[in-house]
């Protein structure tokens, strides 16, 4: 069978002159976009779509699909600087990059996250490129009931991911799951809290609720912080990761990378879940879990390798399928359309140079990216160095503007604020937002898969389990529950056998 | 060499078009600040703003921006594209609607949100064609009801006597693809259950992993999985045979009463002058004649559906009526849950 031919022809293509420029064009404006929050990649590649109509179609799809994953690369820093996650993906990357960068390490989360997001992304290329044809078959037996169980395994690890009460946190994830409720149903066309107004009809966006809550209402709070003298990190050194942080990342970033690959394979965008899932994997393993949430390295490596990772491999449903993973990957869709390219299980042997191109332009885009990325961090680290009295209106400025953009819509700006107020009060209160916003996200996934799975069933919820996958995350979901009792069931019968031989060593352990 | 300076100029045309598109929806679209004359003279007066109730990247943009091009030679003023999503357009609509009738405000209609989703919705979200002027009809979006090759059902007959519970993916409440899949199982006597999903592609996902047995998805979007052989057009719902699909029969062929196509139009508020709109239907009249627009068409496998404003009007609310009219004698109920 020859398999190598095409592939090594696809690399011929990507490495004319033409194909090269556009790569690079793309993921600079991939990165550009990331570093600004709100304008998100979906939009720019829209906008940019019209651009592409005077070239070859390989030579466009390279150029938009740098700017996709460009943005990832990008998405980091706003995360890390400014605790402005510009996707969901990016929401978890906030809790130890943002503390990281206030201990002056700022520099150490964004080199660990190019590099764990170089790392990511070429797992996963290498991944299309072998497991591409298989793994079109697996991507299908994902059908809402396995959503199902996958959101509600998701939920759960929201309550692990966070740091503050247990009670706070499931209280503020009750918030984001009311709030997911917002809008016409889906089922029925009935319309749910939405007091009349059309702009409420298809629920919050995750957008504003994600600026308003971590960006507005961090900078709110900080402004009073102000007189307290917390502020600023003043000096930013090692913007190369010490060899130290690479050893303490090397595991999370390998993990990071084959989640990310499975899950981004599925449609309907597993870049959220697999960053929350790898970060959630790390707390789980960790020594010392209470690093997390104060800076710990792998905090940031494993999800930015993840999402990375799960973004490239979310292309493989759209090349082999021609099911679009989400939004971006839906334009992407219509600009091969616009090419006269229809993409489905037909088109790696109808356009192997496209196809071969295509995926093998990412391997030299991440490169692009690695290069591009390490130096410049120390650029946009500078951004820290600026005074909160300047940076605040700035960032307020960009936030608004950035919101306003995705859907033209005045409405929007006026959630960020009303959720910014929010933001600031729960930070005040001892709340943390990250349970909320990630509940909100998984929320309507779980609702909505909930319900057309009981409609597939006729109403019999046994269908869940005796279906395989669905079943196997079931006692997944299960284990994560019952592992923690477990555990402490364990330590307390083996501390009641020891208590006469090392009684002192015991009693610390379970202190802590 | 060549290459480079052009793909860097493009670069700053698309940027200077975006910081122009933000500086007019700033301004809530009413560009034109002073009392325009009725007799169209001063038309256009800046640039004519094309408002899509959609998210970039959907058949609605892709058409509306194909418009937008192909028209602003003809109009002589620059047509920007602004997306408002939301409420299955109706955001947009009611929008330009409230706007000022002096054609300087456009926004892209879709049938279906007039004639099918107020059978879904309360009365006071539904929007109403009357409170438009209609330019001019644009084209037509095929559905077309498919099953998983591997079923090896292939005909409406095989599906009625097939004796068992099918459940139908739709696009999502109030679309075409729930009222015709609705009306047609109704008619057919095949017990079905509605199982809604958000938009065509993870409808047609869940066809393709035999999650549902059946589903009724756009044309374009059926049609790469159609070809490959992996999904089975069983038939279309419009009123003619689709031209792209000639070999599939049409609902009513199969004698079936379920005529549903997602048509296109674009309008202005009402109360627009006439020369205003003339002069707009001249410049659509020319983007449709143009090849590049003809070309996109049969890239999309749109039906051109370029009817006079008035006639789009008076069809669509005869639509409406008679789906209204349908649903009822089928007792066919677009929101389940009420």
């Amino acid at each position: 069978m020859d398999i190598f031919g095409p592939v090594l022809n696809g690399f011929g293509v990507v490495l004319e002159p033409t194909n090269l420029l556009y790569c690079l064009i793309g993921v600079v404006i991939g990165m550009l976009i990331g570093v600004l929050p709100g304008l998100g990649p979906a939009a720019t590649i829209a906008i940019l779509l019209p651009l592409t109509y005077g070239v070859e179609p390989v030579t466009a799809i390279i150029m938009l699909s740098g700017i996709f994953y460009g943005a990832q690369y990008g998405g980091t820093i706003t995360s890390v600087l400014l605790r402005l996650p510009g996707e969901a993906s990016s929401v978890v990357t906030v809790f130890d990059g943002y503390a990281l960068a206030r201990q002056g390490r700022a520099g150490t989360a964004l080199g660990i996250a190019a590099i764990g997001s170089f790392f990511g992304g070429t797992v996963s290329i290498i991944g299309l490129t072998l497991l591409a044809p298989i793994v079109a078959g697996f991507a299908l037996s994902f059908g809402p009931p396995e959503y199902t169980a996958l959101a509600m395994l998701g939920i759960l690890l929201v309550a692990t991911v966070s740091n503050g009460s247990k009670i706070k946190s499931i209280i503020a994830a009750s918030v984001g799951l009311l709030l997911a409720t917002v809008g016409r149903d889906g089922f029925t066309g009935e319309s749910r809290f939405t007091f009349g107004s059309l702009s409420l009809s298809d629920g919050l966006d995750f957008v504003p609720i994600a600026m308003g809550i971590f960006g507005l209402g961090e900078i709110l709070y900080n402004l009073e912080e102000r007189h307290n003298k917390v502020q600023a990190p003043a000096k930013v050194a090692n913007v190369w990761p010490s060899r130290k942080d690479l050893k303490e990342s090397s595991g999370a970033i390998g993990r990071g990378s084959v989640l990310g690959f499975f899950l981004g394979i599925l449609p309907g965008g597993g870049a959220t879940i697999a960053s929350l899932a790898a970060y959630a994997m790390e707390k789980k393993r960790a020594k010392n879990p209470e690093r997390f949430g104060r800076g710990a390295v792998e905090g940031v490596a494993a999800p930015e390798t993840a999402n990375n990772a799960a973004a490239t491999s979310s292309f493989i449903p759209l090349l082999t399928l021609g099911i679009p993973a989400n939004a971006t990957m839906a334009i992407i869709f219509g600009a091969l359309l616009i090419q006269g390219v229809t993409p489905g299980p037909q088109l790696v042997q109808d356009n192997p140079e496209l196809f071969w191109g295509v995926v093998n332009s990412m391997y030299i885009g991440n490169i692009l990216l690695l290069i591009m990325s390490i130096p410049l961090v120390g650029v946009f680290v500078k951004i820290l160095r600026i005074r909160a009295a300047i940076l605040a209106p700035i960032t307020v400025l960009i936030t608004l503007i950035g919101v306003y953009t995705i859907n033209n819509s005045i409405f929007d700006i006026w959630l960020v604020i009303a959720f910014g107020v929010l933001g600031y009060l729960m930070k005040k209160f001892g709340f943390e937002p990250g349970p909320l916003v990630l509940a909100f996200v998984l929320g309507s996934l779980l609702e909505e898969n909930l319900r057309r799975s009981l409609l597939l069933f006729g109403g019999d919820p046994a269908g869940f389990v005796t279906r395989p996958i669905s079943g196997v995350l079931l006692l997944l979901f299960l284990l994560v529950v019952l592992l923690p009792l477990l555990q402490k069931a364990v330590k307390k019968s083996r501390a009641n056998r020891s208590l006469n031989t090392a009684p002192h060593k015991e009693k610390e352990k379970e202190t802590v | 060499m060549i290459k480079s300076t052009f793909s860097r100029r493009s670069v700053l045309g698309a940027g200077t078009g975006l910081a122009l598109a933000l500086a007019l929806t700033a301004c809530g679209g009413n560009v034109a600040g002073n009392s325009a004359p009725s007799d169209g003279s001063k038309f256009p007066s800046g640039p004519v703003t094309l408002t899509i109730g959609a998210a970039p990247g959907g058949s609605t943009d892709l058409i509306g921006r194909a418009l937008a091009e192909n028209a602003s030679a003809g109009l002589g003023a620059p047509i920007p594209v602004v997306n408002k999503p939301g409420a299955n357009g109706a955001l947009a609509t009611k929008e330009v609607g409230g706007a000022k009738a002096d054609g300087q405000t456009l926004v892209i209609l879709n049938a279906s949100l007039f004639a099918i989703t107020p059978l879904a919705v309360s009365a006071d979200e539904a929007v109403k064609i009357e409170d438009y002027e209609v330019i001019t009809g644009i084209s037509q979006d095929d559905y077309v009801l498919v099953t998983n090759a591997g079923s090896g059902l292939k005909t409406m007959e095989q599906l009625t006597k097939a004796g068992k519970k099918f459940n139908f993916a739709t696009t999502g409440v109030g679309t075409g693809s729930q009222l015709a899949q609705a009306l047609l199982f109704k008619q057919a006597g095949i017990d079905g259950t509605d199982v809604p999903f958000d938009g065509g592609a993870p409808a047609m996902t869940a066809l393709l992993g035999n999650q549902v047995d059946v589903a009724t998805i756009q044309l374009a979007e059926a049609m790469p999985q159609i070809k490959a052989g992996k999904l089975n057009p069983v038939v279309v719902f419009s009123k003619e045979r689709n031209q792209y699909l000639a070999d599939t029969p049409t609902a009513i062929e199969a004698g079936y009463d379920v005529p549903v196509s997602q048509f296109r139009a674009v309008a202005a508020p009402k109360g627009t002058p006439e020369p205003v709109l003339e002069k707009l239907r001249a410049a659509f009249k020319t983007a449709f004649a143009s090849e590049a627009y003809k070309a996109f068409n049969k890239q999309n496998l749109f039906t051109a559906a370029e009817n006079d404003g008035a006639q789009v009007a008076k069809d669509w609310a005869a639509d409406a009526a008679k789906f209204k009219e349908l649903a009822q004698k089928y007792d066919v109920d677009l929101g389940g849950g009420k």
